[in-house]
Formats: C-alpha cells, structure tokens, sequence
C-alpha cells in the first residue's frame, strides 16, 4: 500500500511513453495514431479524443496501433465502450496491432468484437465500405 | 493506511478548533496585557487618594447608615432657626477670619465661655457647609444622628435662656455633652473596630473631618476653602452619587457644631492627613467620584434640586448603603476601571468579545470534530461489514482442497471492483468464483455484488462454469449500467480430481503441477469468452483440467499480472514463478505480498484465490478445451485460430470446420472439443442441448 502510495507521486511509467495524434483525412474519416502504452493513465485521453471526433461527424475512426507497446483492460475498456457508442453507419477499425496487444483482445475475447486489421490501409477500406471485415 | 487516513483527517479537522482557542487565548491575553498597562495608571492616579479612602470606604459607611434613619425628624425643624442667620456672617468671618482666632459675634459663643471655639467652629463650619457642601454633604447624615437629639435641644436652648438661666443652663449643657461625649466615644470606638467614620470613598469624608479641622486650626479652613476650583465637578459627583443636597448640611450644622467639640479630640490624629494633603483630597474627590459615577447607576441633580433636606439625607443615606456590600477587590476594580480611558475601555471590551466569541467557536468544532470522528468510526465499521459481506473469508479448507483468497484494493478502504467466492457445492464439489468489475472503488460495488450472487446461485444450481457465465451474461448484460465485466468461474470434483473453469474476458487461472518444469499448461486463449456486459454473447469457452497429482490452482485478477515491474508487466510468468518459490505452503495473501513485494506499482485492485490440491508427483492434463459456436463463428477466423492452438493440424482444419458449420446451421449451435492431453489432439464435435434459464438473444435456437 505504501508502495502505491509513493509511485503516485511520479508520473506512472507509462505516462511518459505515451503520444496521440489524430490526423484527419477527410470530412468523415479520421486516423487516431497511439504512441506507447496505453494504460490507467493514458486511457482517458484516448477516450476524449475518440469521443471528439466521433462529436466532430467522424464516422470513420481508424485506431492505429502500431506504434503501440502495450495495452491494459483500461484502454480496452475504453474502445469497448467507444464500440459500442457507435452511430448507425459509424465505423470503428483497430489497425497494425502488435502481437502483445493483440493477445490482450484475444485474451478477452474481444478480438471477436472490433474490426481488426494488419494494415492502415485495409482498415482505411474498411471503414469507408469498401472491404469485407477481416474477422 | 486506513488507520492513517483516520489520524491524518482527524488532526486536519482538530487544527481549526486548536486554532480557535489559541486565538481565543491569545486574545484574552491581550485583554490581560492591556489590563495591566492600564492598572499601574490607574494606581498611580488613585494612589494618593486611595490612601486616605480605602480604610473609609467599605468600614466606615455602617455606623453612618445606621442611625441615618433619626436624622430626618431631628435636623430639620432646629437648624434653620438659628443658625440661618449665621452662615451668611460666619461665612464671611470664617473666611476672613480664617487667619486669626476668631471669637465670631455670635451670642451664643459669648455664652458657651469655654465653649467659645467650638461655637466659631460650629458657624465656620455652617458657613462652610453652605459654601462646599459637598465636602459636608456626606458627613451630615453621621453627624446629625449622632448629635441629632442634643442640637435639637442646645440650640433653642442657647437662643432663647441667655440672660435667665445661664448658670443652670452651662451646667446642664455640660451634663449633657458629657453624656454625649461618652456616647460619642462608644460611637466612635465601633466605628473603629468597622474601619473609620466618614463616608465611603465620597468626598463627604474629607467634609466631616473639614469641621473639626476648622476648629482646630485656620488652616483647614483654608484647605476646605482652596477646593473651590474642583469642587464643582466634586459637588456634582457626590451629589449625582449621593443624592444628599446642598440644603441639606445646613439642618445639621447645629450638630456638627456639638459634635466637633465633643469629637474634637477623638479626632485629632486624622486631621492633619487631610489638611496637609487638599489638593490630593481634592484630585481623589474627583477620581473617586468618577468612578463611583461610573459603578452606579447616575442619579441626577434635579432630584437633588428639589427634595429637600429631608429627602436628600435619606436618599444620602440610601446611597451609602451601597458600597457596603462590595469588597475591596470590587472597589479596586472599579477605581480601576473608572481610570481606564474610553478608547481603550472600548478596546477591552471588544477584545473580550472576540475572545468570548472565539472560544465559543473553538468549543463547538470541537465538538464537531468529535462527532465528526464518530460518525468516520461508525462509517468505517459499515464499510467494514459491507467490505466482509462482498469479499468473505475463505475457509482454509474446503474437503481435501486448501483454499486460501486475498484483496488489495488499489486505493483506500473497502472493496472496490474485484470480487472473489469460494464455496462448496453439494455434491462434494467446491466452487470458486473471481471477477472484475471496469472501474474501480465504491461505484463498481453494486456489480460486483450483483455479479457474484448471480454466478453463485447458477453454480450452486448445478450449472456448469460455462452454463454458468452464459446464462449470467445474457441476463446480466443490460443490468452493469454501460460496465463490464470479467469473470472466472470454476468447479474442482475431489473424486474425480477434475478443475472446470470458464472464462469471461477472464484471464484463465494459473495451474502449477508439483514439477513446475515439467507440468507447465499454457492455456489456450484463442477464442475466449468475451467479458458481460459489452452486448456480445459469453460463456462460448470452458476448460476441463485433470489433476492427478499435486497442484496449485491460482485464479486472479488482471490487476496482479498488469502490475508493474520497471517499464514491464508482471505477467502470468512472473506468478508462476512466484507460486513455485511459495511452493506447497502458498497462500493468497502470500501471493498477494510477494507481487506487492516484487512489483513497483499496482495501479488496479487484485484479487486471488488459491487451490492446494494434495497428491503425488504426477502432473496436471489438460484434458479438454471447448468451444461452442454458433452459425456466424463456427467458419470464422477465431476457430480456426482455436483449432490451431488446440493443436489441430492445418491440413485437418478444413474437414473440422466444415463439419463445424453444418453442425451449427443444423442446430444453431455446436460445441468442439479438443482434447490435447495427448500427443494427437482428439476434436469431437457434439451437439449441444443448453437449457436456458433465460434466452434473450433470438439467434440461440434450442434443439429439436
């Protein structure tokens, strides 16, 4: 308990490996980019920057992780919840995941439940209609 | 840390309250400070005549107080006959003639002979009366009760038998002033004993002493004379203090002339005080009369104005009654504060507000904080029960199986989103449940509640883990409000040494074989289960493990493999290794201390449950992995990634999946199950007949 108590003091380990940055291609589709470790500290901010581009009429989200070093069910809560938000004819696709974290959506079960691609470009195609989900 | 936060909060809420006090204190020490400044002033302004006033003022009020009562009926009706005329012409004489040894003109001086001074003094002192009647004002009551039935008899007498009867008169006179003198002495003497005559720190007693003085020599008159200056403000102080008027000395003149003869010698030690110190009597006049305006309520002159004598010597007497009652002490304070100036008067008594209003505050936060901490002792001890009713006590055993939980919520007291059972089952068989609820603390306590019951009374139905989890996630998908969560529920049979579990966005629990290198079991994650709550359908996976041998069986939370170590996870590996090193004496505690102990950090709450299952060398089997699938999963990529982890070869995964798919869109459902104890993976594909407690999703088809 003490232990936790000292480490808030600090920025948590993650919070100093993490980058975001969202780069609109179109009216409609958006590319959020994620940089390190998504976890109990950088969740919130991958959070609002979904939620603020889905506000915004983004209704074709990318999440490119593959700069991603790590993910915890905080971050997963978040695209879960995010998911689930999602409009009629909203598309939300997870690109480039690495293996760790691909294990971390395998491992919940939830791989079933985005749609998930090896590319930028394949998600790109699927959020705009023109591919079949790569389930 | 509970016990800290308590004594942290508790000294936070206590500061204001010291706070307060001390304000409180050092305010009252202000008061005190400013006391003190001003005390010495007011000494040193009163010393002078304080001297002569102390004795006088409480003792020396009774004996005038007493007899004051006969005064009235006596002094009223002689006085003003005679000795009427007198002042007028003795005034003048006993101001002129202060210098020399006057025999005034008055034919009853002629008469009295020896009694010649005694006579100039009782005019003189008429005169004076009139002149300061302040200075006589106070002594008059004393003097005319004392002297009262003798005036009212010698001063006709000396008027009127002059020529006739002078010889018996003289003799008769003098019988009677020996028997008053003796009087007078008794008088005197228990006026002593109570202190001296005179009047209370009033200016009267400088004027009884001042006729006798005049008497005795010229020079008092001289100092009664010299007032005159401060005796206006004297003259308003004692008579807005004693009411007794001016009118009121001349009346008692006829006395104070007997009394001054007879009194004379009695009196001679206290003269020369007052007459080498007028102007001191004078300042202490002032300073006294101040002050008794200040301590008594102000009595006008008007009243004075216009009762007459009569009055104005029983209303003097009434005042004196006053100061008999306080002590010394009071006196002293009210000299004091009669000197205080206003500013700081005002000063004071504001300080003494705030002080006032400041203890008052720092007592009733004080008892605030009492309650305050009350109220947390009480909230705690609820917490506490809540706590208990949500995370049980694991029995150490349950049959041949030791069980052991543990908790470590992230922050703060009480449960947060973890939760944790272990029960047995009717038939022999114990149950354990683990599980998290997304978010943390107070707010996931209501699901994880929900969560726990529901899966136990599924289990406690006979449902298996994977009956379980389905049925609780499609009742319970709609019930976490927007949350989910993460589920583990497992059965062990002791008979038959079989550990069934079934995961929900779970992480599957550790089973270690006495050998650890020997009998590590890597889970098959392809495919799980998703968790409750995020509107998919759960329950789809189901583990069965045999365990012929010894082993430990660690079901946990996220939180114990996502804590940190430097920039890395804990990590399902690290728990391995760390329930190796425990070896068979593991508990979940221990286990929960050794990451604590390892980790840097554990930013999520965690939980574990700990089975110790006794036995021999042999290592665990994984007997059995299923999957149940549907018609939309069962060609998808997830069971061919299922089959593969199963260790089901490539070239076979067509025919399986195939068989898979007319199975599902037969039935709508169909279970695989891939038994990877050997080396040759055995899949079997069976229908599945689930008997629904509840079904609300429409694409699950019960069989025909």
């Amino acid at each position: 308990m003490l232990r936790q108590v000292d480490t808030t003091d600090r920025p948590p380990a993650g919070a100093a490996r993490f980058d975001i940055a969202r780069e609109d291609l179109d009216e409609r589709t958006c590319v959020i980019a994620v940089g390190g470790d998504l976890d109990l500290s950088s969740a919130p901010q991958l959070k609002w920057m979904l939620l603020d581009a889905l506000e915004e009429g983004h209704g074709r989200l990318v999440l490119d992780l593959s700069r991603a070093t790590f993910m915890d069910s905080t971050a997963l809560g978040v695209m879960i919840g995010v998911n689930r938000s999602l409009s009629l004819g909203a598309r939300l696709a997870i690109a480039g995941a690495r293996h760790n974290v691909l294990n971390i959506f395998e491992l919940s079960g939830m791989d079933g439940a985005f749609a998930m691609f090896g590319t930028l470009e394949e998600a790109l195609a699927y959020v705009r209609g023109d591919a079949a989900e790569d389930r | 840390m509970r016990a800290l936060t308590v004594a942290s909060r508790t000294s936070e809420r206590q500061a204001p309250s010291r706070l307060h006090s001390g304000m409180a204190a050092a305010v009252l020490l202000a008061c005190c400070a400013l006391l003190l400044v001003a005390a010495p002033i007011a000494v040193a302004r009163t010393s002078h005549p304080g001297h002569s006033q102390q004795g006088g003022d409480p003792s020396q009020t009774p004996p005038v107080a007493a007899p004051a009562a006969p005064a009235p009926v006596t002094a009223p009706v002689p006085a003003p006959v005679p000795v009427a005329p007198q002042p007028t012409q003795a005034e003048g004489g006993g101001r002129h003639g202060a210098g020399r040894e006057s025999p005034a003109g008055s034919p009853r001086q002629r008469h009295a002979g020896a009694r010649q001074q005694a006579a100039a003094q009782a005019t003189t002192t008429a005169g004076q009366g009139t002149a300061a009647a302040d200075q006589s004002t106070s002594s008059q009551p004393q003097v005319a009760t004392e002297q009262g039935p003798g005036t009212s008899s010698a001063s006709p007498d000396s008027a009127l038998g002059s020529q006739t009867t002078r010889k018996e008169e003289r003799e008769r006179r003098n019988k009677e002033a020996r028997e008053r003198h003796k009087e007078e002495t008794t008088r005197r003497k228990e006026a002593k004993k109570g202190g001296h005559t005179g009047e209370s720190g009033q200016p009267g007693e400088e004027g009884s002493s001042s006729p006798e003085q005049v008497a005795e020599d010229t020079q008092g008159v001289s100092a009664l004379a010299t007032p005159p200056p401060s005796s206006p403000v004297a003259t308003i102080a004692s008579s807005s203090s004693s009411q007794v008027p001016v009118a009121a000395s001349t009346p008692s003149v006829a006395g104070v002339s007997q009394q001054a003869v007879d009194g004379q010698r009695t009196r001679a030690a206290r003269r020369p005080r007052a007459s080498r110190a007028p102007d001191r009597a004078a300042k202490a006049r002032v300073l006294t009369a101040a002050a008794a305006a200040l301590a008594a309520p102000v009595r006008t002159l008007r009243t004075t104005a216009h009762t007459g004598p009569v009055r104005g010597i029983g209303g003097g007497s009434r005042v004196t009654k006053k100061p008999t009652k306080s002590s010394p002490l009071v006196t002293t304070i009210t000299k004091i504060v009669g000197v205080v100036p206003t500013p700081i008067r005002i000063l004071i008594a504001a300080l003494a507000a705030l002080a006032l209003a400041l203890a008052v505050r720092s007592r009733f936060s004080a008892a605030r904080a009492r309650r305050l901490e009350r109220q947390r002792g009480q909230l705690l001890e609820d917490v506490g029960l809540l706590q208990a009713a949500l995370l049980p006590v694991a029995p150490e055993r349950l049959g041949p199986v030791g069980t052991s939980a543990a908790y470590k919520p992230a922050d703060g007291p009480g449960a947060g989103g973890d939760f944790y059972d272990v029960f047995a089952l009717e038939d022999g068989q114990l149950a354990v449940i683990v599980g998290d609820v997304s978010g943390h603390g107070r707010h996931a306590l209501p699901h994880t509640a929900l969560l726990r019951f529901t899966l136990r009374a599924y289990l406690e139905a006979g449902l298996s883990p994977r009956d379980a989890v389905q049925t609780a996630g499609a009742v319970l998908d709609r019930q976490l409000g927007g949350q989910f969560a993460t589920v583990v529920a497992a059965t062990y049979n002791p008979r038959e040494r079989l550990l069934v579990y079934a995961c929900a966005g779970h992480p599957a629990p550790v089973v270690l074989g006495a050998r650890p290198d020997a009998g590590a079991i890597e889970p098959v994650t392809a495919s799980s289960s998703p968790p409750i709550g995020v509107g998919m359908r759960t329950g789809i996976r189901q583990t069965t493990v045999s365990v012929p041998g010894r082993a430990q069986v660690c079901f946990y939370t996220d939180g114990v493999t996502e804590a940190r170590v430097g920039t890395e996870l804990f990590g399902a590996e690290r728990l391995r290794g760390t329930l190796a090193e425990l070896g068979t004496g593991a508990s979940a505690v221990a286990v929960l201390d050794s990451v604590v102990e390892r980790a840097d950090a554990h930013p999520d709450d965690m939980a574990a449950c700990l089975l110790r299952v006794e036995g021999g060398e042999d290592p665990p089997e994984l007997i059995l992995e299923e999957l149940e699938l549907d018609r939309d999963s069962a060609g998808s990529r997830r069971t061919e990634r299922f089959l593969l982890a199963c260790g089901v070869e490539r070239d076979e995964l067509a025919e399986v999946i195939h068989a898979a798919r007319a199975a599902a869109g037969r039935d709508g459902t169909a279970v695989l199950e891939c038994n990877h104890a050997q080396v040759a993976p055995h899949v079997t594909l069976r229908r599945e007949h689930l008997r629904y407690l509840h079904v609300p999703q429409t694409e699950v088809e019960v069989s025909r």
